[in-house]
């Protein structure tokens, strides 16, 4: 074993050795000789470090106690061992040598003192040379068994009782063993001893305490002028730090490690000055929280104080007791409570200098809290002063509680400002007008209008939408016409309006630099500043984006060609049968027909050349919207005629694009009506009619209703007498959709303004130019025209019947002729009364869900009500046809609904709503039907 | 500028901006500039359980050239007029 690194099996030889009188010739420790006359004092030059708590660790402070030494031995060594401290080493006391039984060993009693490790208070195995003794450390291992503390030491009290007598070494052995003992192992006797020291301590403080007392009220005194003085003092500071700017101590992360701009090196000196302040600013904190402390303290010790004195004279203060004014038990207890959490908190130095005198223990607070209790006993020992000086606590505790929330205040929230601004002033103005130069640079462009179009128009739209007058510019335009759309201003408004005013200076002044740069440069101006905010790959946003869409400018005849072109998309496709279908129908008509009059017969427009041909329409109508937007006041006579003139133009090539004055012949389709095929075509028609005159309007719906039948929703219709969703059926849906929403909605306005004679005439023309008037009115779009020319003359007729309009010859011809024309057409649609409605041609299957009667229900409705216009029409006689007729349908209708042959509510309800609009207008009504 | 302009109609509407890392964010557009950086707020991630670490992620800012597509709410976009625009813009493009 070798503990201390040592050999063990050397040991027991050297000591045999050394025991023999061996010589120490090969020595190789080196020998030191404290203690003896040979002593070279060295050791005494030593510095040793770390030594101030070796008496606390390892017991050397305070006398031993006595709690130990049941048997009352010990004292008998009392005076030996206190004389063999204080005497000299080297020579034997005479008491020792009284009370040794064995005189031979002065000389190693000497040096057993002199050793100062702990393991000379471990008995002696054996008497030796002071070799020995020198050497205690080297030897003691082996005979104490390695065991470096002592914590056995009842281990060696068998050694002591082995040797017989004891000598005055054993028993003082046996002393500090059980000294030892007694702090190491038993909690019991320890916390007994600690009592004992505290009583001690408690004693030395009551002695402090009463010098203490004297001061105490003289310190009171000199503490509140302090502490106003700090007050005035912080709050001075407070002032001085609302003052100042709030620059931080955590430095903006620079990039560059020292900036050679002076002003960073201000910031640098702010910060450095903010510092220092807020370290005042800590220290002050702390100084007051101390003071604070210490009247705590002071407070306490005086209470403690009180109680001692009470004590020390008794009881005699029993009979005047209780102030009325003074704190009761409960608030000096509360008092006592807080300060023992202040203590916990936080110790001020000076109270732990109290503490070091009076180590604080749980049991020695409880008792001084019982002690408490008696504390109301001495109130008067303070007398009158106390209420006085209790006011001026609360008084100072008031004002520091509220300096110290200020103070909080104060720092959370520089502490917020400190956290926003850390990054201030990192760019310098020429920095940040550097940035906005090349952003805005960006955005100016010549026509901010053109550029910003969709957000400008949506934002209008928007605005019309919702019944926004607000005329405020959208775009910021600077001398000529170059600006920046600012877009939807919703949050302009928000902004600050010295803001915006910065900014379109700065623009201006921007805009202004950039075309005299242009003027320098000539055209790349823009593109001076390219790459200026770093490289970019190639293109820059004004670059378009790289076209997808080839489409050709200069439209190709050759189907073969059109046909090659891929990116014609699938629904264009089905288009293209259709139109293959005509052509060849076109071709055949040609050929029987030949050459009539000077018409010179075409080809259809192919689908292509629909297209381009819309789109230069779109390009057309764009124009002309644009021109109307910049119409120039009236007042300006000039600019006024410019425009009218640039205007009509326009609106003749539009007129001259939409092929109206094409003659009829020319080709099958029209190539006006090939025009509207695509939905496009469809959705241009509502944007045209304000700009074209009703006239050519008119002249416009003279040819639709001539080429009706060309019509592609009227030639596909009965793809929609199918419930089967395919792709065809969906199309001709939307274009139907389309068709009904943009074409017949801008030609409502003028049937709604014609005259008889003119609806006769259109309806006469549709008669004729339709082979089959049923096929017509077995389409949407048929039976809605239909439906408007005849409640168009409805109209008219009541106008006559309540005098509104005068009737005379000219206008009475018209209604023979309407009638004529009427009765025309209602024998050729009686035989296909049933077939009109949608449910009759559509036979529902069981697999279709149940809503798929109630969608056949809601498509029958416009029969239902074409035919009610039709009833309207109608002399008594077509009133019994159209009965008759339609009986079968109308009693299905009604019985189902009341019989409950229906899915749900909804759908008996439009069965009978249907077949009401048709009876009340013979004047009957449904429930007038008996079963 | 066609896009950047109608992106500035749809400023606080729902949209759904895929990235070209396969991250599609749902959220509401905030703003966007010239270079289309879009800026998201009260943002979702389509599918969340492959994408935890999005999960606490409340607003964002997309740098445009990681964009792939956005999603727009089509209530909120006029076709015609964005039809309109298109045309307008080729115009431009064909003048210059």
């Amino acid at each position: 074993m070798s503990f201390f690194g040592f050999q063990e099996n050397n040991l027991e030889e050297e000591r045999q050795r050394i025991r023999d009188g061996g010589s120490h010739e090969n020595e190789d420790v080196a020998v030191y000789t404290w203690g003896e006359e040979s002593y070279d004092g060295l050791g005494d030059a030593l510095q040793e470090g770390g030594d101030d708590f070796n008496d606390e660790t390892f017991g050397g402070a305070g006398n031993v106690g006595k709690d130990f030494d049941f048997a009352g031995q010990a004292s008998l060594l009392e005076p030996g061992l206190t004389h063999q401290k204080a005497a000299n080493h080297a020579l034997p006391s005479p008491a020792q040598s009284r009370l040794d039984p064995s005189p031979a060993h002065p000389i190693e009693q000497q040096s057993i003192w002199d050793d100062r490790s702990p393991f000379s208070a471990l008995p002696r195995e054996n008497g030796g040379a002071s070799r020995f003794a020198e050497r205690g450390e080297r030897r003691e291992p082996s005979t104490s068994q390695f065991s470096p503390f002592p914590e056995s030491p009842v281990l060696h009290q068998p050694n002591a009782s082995q040797t017989g007598a004891r000598t005055l070494q054993d028993i003082e052995a046996e002393m500090r063993a059980a000294a030892l003992q007694s702090r190491g192992a038993s909690q019991r006797q320890q916390n007994a001893l600690r009592i004992q020291q505290e009583e001690e301590q408690f004693l030395q403080d009551q002695a402090y305490q009463r010098q203490r007392l004297a001061f105490q009220r003289e310190r009171e005194q000199e503490r509140e002028l302090q502490l106003q003085a700090l007050q005035r003092l912080q709050q001075q500071q407070v002032m001085q730090l609302r003052e100042q700017p709030q620059h931080q101590r955590t430095p903006p992360p620079r990039m560059l490690p020292v900036s050679q701009s002076p002003r960073f090196l201000d910031q640098r000196q702010m910060m450095l000055l903010q510092q220092q302040q807020e370290e005042q600013q800590h220290q002050l904190r702390l100084q007051q929280e101390l003071q604070e402390q210490l009247r705590m303290e002071e407070l306490e010790r005086q209470l403690r104080a009180q109680q001692i004195s009470q004590l020390n004279q008794g009881p005699t203060h029993f009979n005047h007791r209780r102030q009325p004014s003074g704190p009761t038990i409960a608030e000096l207890q509360a008092l006592q409570q807080q300060q023992l959490h202040r203590r916990q908190r936080s110790q001020s130095p000076a109270y732990q200098d109290f503490n070091n005198i009076a180590p604080q223990n749980v049991q020695l607070q409880q008792r001084l809290l019982a002690e408490l209790a008696q504390v109301e006993y001495m109130r008067d020992f303070q007398g009158a002063t106390q209420a006085e000086q209790d006011a001026l606590r609360a008084e100072a505790m008031r004002k520091i509680v509220e300096a110290e929330k200020m103070e909080d205040k104060r720092r959370k929230k520089a502490a917020k400002i400190a956290h926003m601004s850390r990054y201030n002033d990192l760019m310098t103005q020429s920095d940040k007008d550097f940035i906005t130069r090349i952003q805005v640079s960006q955005l100016v462009t010549p026509d901010p209008y053109a550029d910003d179009f969709y957000a400008q128009v949506y934002g209008a739209i928007l605005r019309s939408r919702m019944g926004l007058q607000t005329q405020d510019e959208r775009v910021l335009k600077f001398g000529t016409g170059g600006g920046i759309s600012l877009g939807n201003t919703q949050k302009a408004a928000t902004r600050r309006p010295n803001a915006m005013q910065r900014m379109e200076q700065q623009v201006e002044r921007i805009v202004s630099n950039a075309r005299r740069r242009e003027e320098e440069k000539g055209l790349h101006s823009l593109h001076s500043l390219q790459g200026a905010l770093g490289k970019t790959s190639g293109r820059s946003y004004k670059a378009a984006p790289r076209q997808l869409l080839q489409v050709d400018d200069n439209p190709s005849t050759s189907p073969t060609l059109a046909h090659a072109h891929p990116h014609i998309s699938k629904e264009d496709a089905t288009a293209w049968s259709s139109e293959g279908a005509a052509k060849e129908a076109a071709k055949l008509s040609r050929e029987t027909l030949g050459n009539t009059g000077n018409v010179v017969r075409k080809d259809p427009l192919t689908h292509r050349q629909v297209l381009t041909t819309l789109e230069a329409l779109y390009d057309l109508v764009l124009k002309v919207e644009h021109l109307r937007r910049e119409q120039p006041q009236p007042e300006e006579e000039d600019a006024s005629r410019q425009w009218q003139k640039e205007y009509d133009d326009l609106i003749e090539l539009l007129w001259e694009g939409l092929k109206v004055m094409v003659p009829l012949e020319t080709s099958n389709p029209h190539p006006f009506v090939s025009l509207l095929s695509p939905s496009k075509g469809k959705k241009l028609l509502p944007r045209l009619t304000r700009h074209i005159g009703s006239a050519r309007m008119l002249t416009l719906m003279t040819l639709l209703v001539a080429c009706f039948t060309q019509l592609d929703v009227v030639r596909q219709a009965p793809l929609l007498d199918v419930l089967e969703e395919t792709a065809e059926r969906a199309e001709v849906e939307r274009q139907t959709q389309a068709f009904l929403g943009s074409v017949l909605q801008s030609i409502l306005p003028i049937v709604a303004n014609l005259e008889l004679h003119v609806v006769t005439a259109l309806l006469g023309l549709l008669i004729d130019r339709s082979q089959d008037i049923a096929a017509v009115a077995k389409t949407k779009p048929g039976l809605a025209l239909l439906t408007l020319f005849l409640s168009r003359v409805e109209v008219i007729k009541q106008a006559w019947g309540t005098g509104a309009e005068p009737v005379d010859l000219m206008t009475a011809g018209a209604a023979l002729e309407q009638q004529a024309v009427f009765d025309q057409f209602f024998v050729l649609i009686t035989p296909h009364f049933l077939s009109l409605f949608p449910s009759s041609r559509i036979t529902l299957q069981a697999h279709h869900p149940t809503s798929a009667a109630l969608a056949i229900d809601i498509i029958d409705q416009p029969v239902w009500q074409f035919l009610a216009a039709l009833a309207l029409q109608a002399v008594p006689e077509q009133h019994q046809v159209l009965v008759t007729s339609l009986r079968d349908k109308v009693l299905e209708n009604v019985l189902s609904a009341n019989k409950g042959w229906v899915a749900d509510e909804d759908e008996r309800r439009t069965k009978l709503a249907n077949v009401n609009l048709f009876l009340h207008a013979l004047g009957l009504d449904s429930s007038q039907i008996a079963l | 500028m066609l896009i950047f302009s109608v992106f500035k109609t749809l400023t606080d509407q729902q949209v759904t901006v895929e990235l070209k890392n396969d991250l599609s964010i749902t959220g509401v557009l905030k703003s966007v500039d010239q270079f289309l950086n879009i800026r998201l707020d009260s943002i979702k991630v389509l599918d969340e359980a492959r994408h935890p670490h999005m999960m606490a992620v409340k607003n964002c800012f997309i740098r445009g050239s990681v964009v792939r597509y956005v999603q727009l709410p089509s209530e909120h976009v006029d076709t015609q007029l964005l039809e309109d625009a298109t045309r307008r813009e080729s115009l431009a493009a064909v003048k210059r």
